[in-house]
């Protein structure tokens, strides 16, 4: 491999590293929000 | 000698999103999900659908975290050893301190995600697993005692405790006798692999039991740890929490990794050690079939003995 294809290479990698974080980042915020109104349950209608 | 050179020059190419995932030892993983499972399921009480599936993600990633921080620890002797040479960190993909920074970051994270949405009992389970399997077992024990995976096997053995803690904020003695079976489980488990990988171990400097005591002494303590795990094998039927389905498949595994353990003690095939590697098959269906068991007849609703008395 040259270093052309090496550099091309990492960025791709690079690229799906930035993706799978972005999936986790998403799906812990989708988690947080779900388990807070799981936590909440029905007092979350219970409005002073 | 290591048996992979560390990878660096001009050609070295950045960690992909599968090294990464190689390091929370995936297949190890797996069975503990399966475990922390079967004390979810098993737990009496109820757990809203979210939250158990919460309490399940923390604890495997706790026990990925737990994986890649072994990994890191240990880098020196995976790269001597055939089984491991070709993990992320000896392999040069991924730097020691990145594996250390990512595992010691995932611990947190589950612990604190544990504790904040489920309880505090199962966060503190889970942190001291974490630092039993870490501390205890990787930094202290492995490299200094052949008892190494008879005491560091209580990290591995406590998910079913972890699981039942997150669905009723306790732990009682039915969890506790899930925990024993993993944990007399274990040595039998490996001690069976190290039968077959001694002169791995023993390049390594691992003072496992074969390269310590000898293949014969290690012959005659995976039966008598396996005379010790059949009891609690059969003691969740007994102690009323599992009904006929797991007395069925408990007592048929049972007799097969007897069968197997005597085929291990007078085992005289030295180099390619077949009742040995057979056994280690044998002990992975044998913990599957009883965890897949008690889950099963939960699910389907066959009663335990204790609702029959």
């Amino acid at each position: 491999m040259d270093d052309d294809d090496i550099e091309a290479r990492n960025a791709r990698e690079r690229r799906k590293r930035s993706i799978a974080l972005a999936l986790v980042l998403g799906g812990l915020v989708v988690l947080f929000f779900l388990m807070t109104i799981v936590r909440l349950g029905g007092h979350v209608l219970d409005m002073p | 000698m290591a048996l992979v050179d560390v990878y660096a020059g001009p050609e070295q190419r950045i960690a992909t999103v599968g090294d990464f995932f190689a390091l929370l030892k995936p297949r190890v993983m797996s069975l503990v999900i399966f475990t922390g499972l079967a004390g979810i399921v098993v737990a009496p009480g109820h757990i809203h659908l979210l939250s158990g599936f919460t309490a399940l993600l923390c604890i495997a990633v706790a026990a990925g975290a737990s994986g890649a921080l072994n990994m890191a620890y240990d880098s020196d002797i995976d790269a001597i050893m055939a089984r491991t040479a070709t993990r992320p960190i000896p392999m040069g993909r991924i730097a020691r301190e990145e594996a250390l920074t990512f595992g010691w970051w995932l611990s947190v994270a589950s612990v604190t995600i544990m504790g904040l949405f489920i309880n505090l009992l199962s966060a503190a389970l889970l942190a001291f697993t974490i630092f039993f399997y870490v501390v205890v077992y990787t930094l202290w024990l492995k490299r200094r005692t052949a008892q190494n995976i008879v005491i560091g096997g209580l990290a591995g053995a406590l998910p079913p405790a972890i699981g039942w803690a997150a669905v009723t904020g306790q732990v009682t003695l039915a969890p506790l006798v899930l925990v024993a079976i993993i944990f007399l489980w274990t040595p039998p488990h490996f001690w069976a692999l190290a039968l077959f990988r001694s002169d791995d171990y023993a390049r390594a400097g691992v003072p496992m039991m074969p390269v310590v005591a000898g293949k014969p002494s290690t012959r005659r303590q995976i039966f008598a740890y396996t005379l010790l795990l059949l009891p609690f094998g059969l003691a969740p039927a007994a102690l009323g929490f599992a009904g006929p389905l797991y007395l069925a498949s408990a007592g048929l595994m049972s007799a097969w990794f007897l069968f197997g353990a005597v085929k291990v003690l007078f085992e005289r095939d030295e180099v390619k050690e077949p009742a040995a590697k057979k056994l280690f098959f044998i002990s992975i269906a044998y913990l599957f079939v009883l965890f897949a068991a008690l889950i099963a007849e939960r699910l389907i609703g066959v009663a335990p003995f204790g609702a029959w008395l």
